[in-house]
This record gives structure tokens, sequence and C-alpha cells, in this order.
């Protein structure tokens, strides 16, 4: 194992690694891959019959550095994209390149394509405000506003105005937080402040208050990796419900989860996209050996 | 594995001497176990060190006070001498008309002479006689002036009136004028001395709390001078200080912390804000007398002055604390708000500037307490002139508190000294409840996340 890792240039601590052995031998995997390590192409299909967003030879930089280099991928409507791959493989710098959230981030630099609706988003032309209206993002660390959990869904329909009155934003209010299936546990007392809740409650929380401003995308870096495993199985519960209204583009770390609400599983590598496809064909049937190596846990 | 890699990790990071697990865990526990009184010591050690420095600087605190108390306490204290007072028609008002004018304008210091030399009818020498009336104060005209204009039927009775003494027969009253020293060594010779005696078994000298402290300008006279004209002065300046420099140290530094590029000129830009912020006082009120008084012909000796230099002065201090504010505010905020669609603006003023408010306030009434405090820059601008009136706007002259406790400092009577004294007081007051109120701010409005 340490001579592989080397060889891979990767450092792995024990426990990273005697997790990721856990998790890769909960998954059965047949040992398929017949594609070269060396290889860098992506592999597998990455348009999808009914895309919401195509994107084609991204590349970004940070400085000097390649964090990603030409990937394309597509994220079909009403469907969940998991992104896996090592830390600093780049997987949450391509979710947020999707609404454009490394525009705050001094130096980084991103070419390529990315279309939402056929339309460029890093066209001159083009509003960040609408498109992050349009593409909205749940991060890692539940990160509600020191306000009122009413006022922290509130927020987004009234600085868009999507509201016409106070009874139509209560409305939404409450429609978000039943979608986000927050509804029965806050009913109460929507205006106690939202950094009270709990983890995974504060996590619902922010996809409630993603989902208030009826986003087509919703991007998810990490939602679950600071919750615990039943708050986990409701925000994956969750995931699942609102594939039916919505496109999800999800950055996770682990593979149960990608296999447990994903439909396509994109697996990143040192900022290439090694291999797209099916869930169940990347975790049963992997074709590159990088990501057999990956999924059966071979390295982190 | 487990435990050997964490056996083996704690050796390193001790750098203990012996390398090898061949010691096991046991040999570990006991490396520890050694070391662990050295450690104990040194902890020990640093909480002495630490209480030693309080204990020293409490003590420091403590003698700063108790100098300034007990040499000021006693100003709050006025002496007030009763006379008896015939309000005689033919001085104050011959014509009988009892016009407002010539109510204002009589010799009411004939009333007191007229009232001092009736309590001690044997003195008659002329120099003596000038003595006697230098007993009561030259404001004992005014005390008079005041009743007759406020109740003008008083003019052709008679009544007690209580006056106050002068500076120097207060001093003595008070026991800061040795009584065993040689006659020629003391402000006042025996025969006043005896006069005073006489009044205090008369019943006729009495103690008073001395709201003419709080309620009047400078004066020459230590008995009548106050702390109103400079208090005034300095909450104008203050005024002028603070609504020039919140809005514009707040807006710079949310500028630089939040829109502006991170480039050479930003970088050049931060330096200078702390550079300033290091500058001694007294360049910022020689560019203020030279900008504002020479090129720009603003009045001298006034608030609006005093503020704007002062706003120099506390500028960098509210722009580098209003900053740390801002740099404190977690990124994940500006992620949330920026991640549901709002723009940089409606980021930065829903979100970022309210969780930094409780710090930009706190670093903004520091400023203002040091501005209080500040009295180099306000020389160089004439707010060091004698201003006897209470200033009524930000235009007319006025001084300040740390620079008239300048002056009285700097001025010989006796009774000066406690007055210097009861004005730190003051002024130490308002800074402590300045502070205290910076401390109430930050903890009502901190906020959690």
């Amino acid at each position: 194992m340490t001579t592989l890792n080397d060889a891979l240039g990767l450092k792995v601590t024990d426990a990273e690694a005697a997790e990721d052995t856990a998790v890769g031998n909960a998954v059965e995997v047949r040992h398929t891959a017949t594609i070269d390590r060396d290889h860098r192409e992506t592999v597998g299909e990455i348009a999808v019959e009914n895309p919401r967003m195509v994107c084609r030879g991204v590349d970004v930089f940070y400085d000097d550095k390649h964090a990603i280099k030409d990937v394309s991928l597509d994220v079909g409507c009403n469907e969940v994209v998991a992104m896996i791959g090592p830390s600093g493989c780049g997987k949450s710098t391509f979710l947020r390149c999707l609404n454009r959230m490394n525009d705050t981030i001094d130096g980084c630099r991103v070419t390529g394509e990315i279309k939402i609706d056929g339309q460029d988003i890093y066209d001159k032309g083009m509003d960040v405000v609408p498109l992050r209206a349009q593409v909205g993002m749940v991060f890692q660390k539940p990160n509600p506003f020191p306000k009122s959990i009413f006022e922290n869904v509130a927020y987004g329909p009234r600085i868009h105005g999507l509201a016409n009155n106070k009874a139509d934003l209560e409305q939404i209010v409450v429609t978000s937080l039943q979608k986000a299936g927050l509804w029965d546990e806050v009913k109460d007392r929507l205006d106690q402040p939202g950094t009270g809740l709990s983890g995974g409650q504060q996590q619902r929380l922010c996809i409630a208050r993603t989902i208030a401003v009826s986003p087509e995308v919703i991007l998810m870096d990490e939602p679950c990796s600071a919750l615990d495993p039943i708050a986990t199985a409701k925000v994956e519960e969750l995931i699942d419900e609102l594939r039916e209204q919505y496109s999800i583009a999800i950055v996770t770390h682990s593979m149960q989860q990608a296999a447990r609400v994903s439909q396509r599983t994109a697996y990143f590598h040192l900022g290439d996209l090694i291999e797209v496809g099916e869930t169940n064909e990347i975790f049963t049937n992997p074709r590159h050996q990088l990501t057999e190596d990956y999924i059966t846990g071979r390295f982190g | 594995m487990w435990c050997v890699g964490i056996v083996n990790s704690m050796n390193n990071a001790d750098a203990s001497p012996t390398p090898s697990l061949a010691g096991g865990s046991r040999g570990t526990i006991a490396l520890v176990r050694r070391s662990l009184a050295r450690r104990r010591r040194a902890e020990r050690r640093f909480r002495l060190y630490g209480v030693s420095a309080i204990v020293v600087a409490l003590i420091f605190l403590s003698l700063l006070f108790a100098s300034i108390i007990g040499n000021g306490y006693t100003a709050f204290l006025q002496t007030y001498i009763k006379l008896d007072v015939y309000f005689d028609p033919q001085i104050i008002d011959p014509s009988g008309e009892r016009d407002l004018q010539t109510l204002s304008r009589a010799n009411y210091g004939a009333l007191v002479k007229q009232a001092v030399s009736d309590l001690f009818p044997e003195v008659t020498q002329r120099r003596e006689k000038r003595r006697l009336y230098g007993v009561v104060s030259t404001g004992a005209d005014f005390t008079l002036r005041g009743m007759v204009l406020a109740n003008p039927s008083l003019i052709g009775q008679a009544r007690e009136v209580w006056v106050p003494a002068d500076d120097d027969i207060d001093m003595l009253v008070k026991g800061n004028i040795d009584r065993d020293a040689a006659e020629g060594d003391r402000r006042l010779n025996d025969r006043v001395i005896g006069w005073v005696d006489r009044l205090t078994e008369e019943a006729r000298v009495e103690k008073r709390f001395n709201t003419t402290f709080f309620t009047s300008g400078d004066s020459r006279e230590p008995e009548l001078a106050g702390i109103r004209g400079a208090a005034v002065g300095s909450f104008l300046t203050l005024l002028v200080t603070l609504a020039l420099s919140f809005p514009i140290g707040v807006s710079a530094a949310v500028y630089l912390e939040e829109f502006a590029p991170r480039n050479r000129w930003t970088d050049l830009i931060e330096v200078n804000i702390n550079n300033l912020a290091a500058v001694p006082s007294i360049v910022f009120g020689l560019l203020g007398l030279a900008v504002f008084i020479n090129f720009f012909g603003l009045p001298r000796s006034a608030p609006v002055i005093g503020g704007l230099v002062l706003t120099l002065m506390t500028l960098p201090t509210i722009i580098i604390a209003s900053r740390a504010a801002l740099k404190s505010v977690p990124p994940s905020i500006r992620e949330a708000a920026l991640g549901v669609g709002a723009s940089k603006m409606q980021t930065t003023f829903h979100h970022v500037v309210p969780l930094a408010m409780p710090g930009m306030l706190t670093g903004t009434i520091i400023g203002m307490a040091q501005a209080l405090g500040e009295t180099a820059p306000l020389l160089m601008i004439g707010m060091v002139a004698f201003i006897v009136d209470v200033p009524g706007g930000v235009l007319d002259p006025s001084t300040v508190l740390p620079v008239q406790i300048y002056l009285w400092a700097d001025s010989p009577e006796r009774a000066f000294v406690e007055r210097t004294s009861a004005a730190i007081m003051v002024l130490l007051a308002f800074l402590i409840a300045m502070n205290a109120l910076a401390v109430v701010l930050r903890k009502r409005f901190e906020r959690r996340w």
C-alpha cells in the first residue's frame, strides 16, 4: 500500500486509508478496470440527453496553479450528479465554477465554456446575481445567517423581489421549509435565531434558503461532511426528493453517499476528470484504473 | 498499529532522547511523569508573573486615583460667608424706575462692601478696609445682582445672603494655609485670620456644595471658575469629530476591506493609514493650523477646528479597528449571501457590516475617548485661550477639558490645585463612562455564529 501511495505521490494517513478501505469494502467491486493509470482523457459519456448545464473544456487557474484541466461535463435535468475524488482534486473548484462563486477568490481564472440553458455564464454580459438565483449553492459547513429562521429563508426572495406582499413571502418561506423537511421542527419558533438549530437542522435551513429563490440547479459542496449519520440520512432523503424539481450537483467524500443519492458519478483526480458514468456502473464496473483504485480504497 | 503510531508521534513531538519504541508505552509515561514537575513549575512561575504584573498595575492605578481624589475632592465644596445685605434703593436704583438696564448696571459691589464693613465697624483704615473687602469673592456682586434681577421687590429690604468667600479664605477654612507659619510666609496675615475666625464663631462661614464649579465657565478667580465651558467645548468638539470620523472611517474601512482590489495602491494606503496612527498628535495640530485656519480661514479656537483636527487623529484608529471587525466576520456569511444571489453591495450592507458593527462602534468609542483626552493638537489651533463664556455653538471660541486642566495646572493660585484635580476627576468620569459604553455595546450586539 505504501509503495503504491508513494508511486502516486500521494500522502495518505493511516486513519484515512483505514476509513476508505472500509468504505471500499462496503461496495462490491469487480476488478474490471482496463484503462491504464496514465490515461488522462475522460472515460465515459460526459453528455446527457436533456442537459441543464453544459461544460466544455473548462480550465481553472489559481494564479499559476492549474487546478482544473480541460473538464467537460453535463448536468442533466432532474438528476443528481455526484463528484468524487481525493482531496485537492478540483471537484469543489469545478462546482464553484458553475455559479461563479470562484469570482470571489483573488487570482482565480476560468476559461472554457459553461452554459446554462444555452447561455454562457462567463459571458461578459452575464450578471452573476440572476445566475446565482438560478444556480443555488449549499456549502460544506452549515452557514445560516445570524438572524431568525424566517429571515434566513425570506432573505433571498426579498432581495430578488419574488414576493409581492407579506402573505406571499410567508407562503414562500413555509413552502421552502416544508420542501426542506424542516417545517414540522421549526414551525413554532420561526422568530428564533437560525444559528440556534442543530447542525443537521441548520444544513436543511440552508437548503430551504437556497430553494426559496426557486433555482434550477442546486450545487452542494459536501453538504453532509459536518453532520452525524442521522442528519446525513435526512439530507440525503431530501436530495432525492429535490431531484424531482431541480438539477443537483453534489461534491462528496463519502462514496456510499454518492452511490445512494446520485444517478451519475464523476471521478476527479488531480484536476482531471477521469471517468464519468452511471453511478451503478462506476461503482461496480469502473473502467479506469484510477477510479478503481479510489473506490476500492487503494488510495484516498 | 494504531497504538504504535500514536506512541511514535508522541515521542517525536517530545523530541525525547529515546527514539526507539523498545520501551513501549510504559517508557513514554515514565518520561512524561519526569517532565511533569518541570512543566508544572513553569506554569506556576508564569501565573506568578501575570499576577504580579496585575498587582503592580493596580498599585499604580490606585496611587493615581488616591492622589487625584485626595487633592480634588475638596473642590466640590466651597466656603460661603453670610452677609446681612441692605438692598439700598439709593445705590441700586436712585431714580426708582426699576429699569432693567439700570438694575443690571448698578454698583452691587458697594452693597457688599457696606455689608462687610457693617460686620467689622472697627476697621477704618483704608488699606485695612480694602483687605477686609477682599474676604468675600468679587463674585458676590453677581450673586446680589442675580437676586435683584430675579426679584426687584427686594430693593429697599434687608436680607441674609450667602456669598462665596475669596479663594484664600476658602483655602484657610479648608486648612490648606498653615496658621503656624511665620506671618510673612503665608498669603493671609494675622488680622485677616482673626476676621475669619470671628466670622466662624458667629456661624457666618459655611462650606457648601460648589455648584459654581459645574455651572460656570473659566475665571481668573478660583472660587468663580467652573468647567462648564470646557465640558461643553469638549462635547461640541467630540460631536464634530464623531460626525466626521465615524462615517468617513467606516466607509473607508468597508471600501478597503470589501471592495478595493488588492494591489500596490491599496497596500500603500494601508501602510500609510497604519503610519498615521503613530504620528504624534501635535503634528495634526500644526496641519490644522496651516490648512484649516490659514488656508481655509476657519475661526480659530472653535470646536469645529478642534473637531476637524481630532478627526484626522482618530481616523486611523477607527479605520484599523473597523477593518479588523470586518475581517473577523466569517467568510461563510459572505458566501451564504452571495450564494442566494445577493450582490456584493447587499452582502456587505445586509450581513457583513451589521455583524462588524459592534467592533466598529467599540473602535469608534475608543477613538473618541482618545480624542476627548487629547491636548497637544488643540494647543496649536488656539483652543488654549482663556475663555469665560460657555460656547453656544461649534463656531464659538471655546476650550476643552484637558486644555482646561492644563490651564488650571499652570495657574499660581493655591485654590486652582484642587480644581485641577477635580477637573481631572470629571474627565476621568467621562472616559470611564465612554469605555463602559463601549463594553456594553460590544456585549449587547455581539453575535455568535
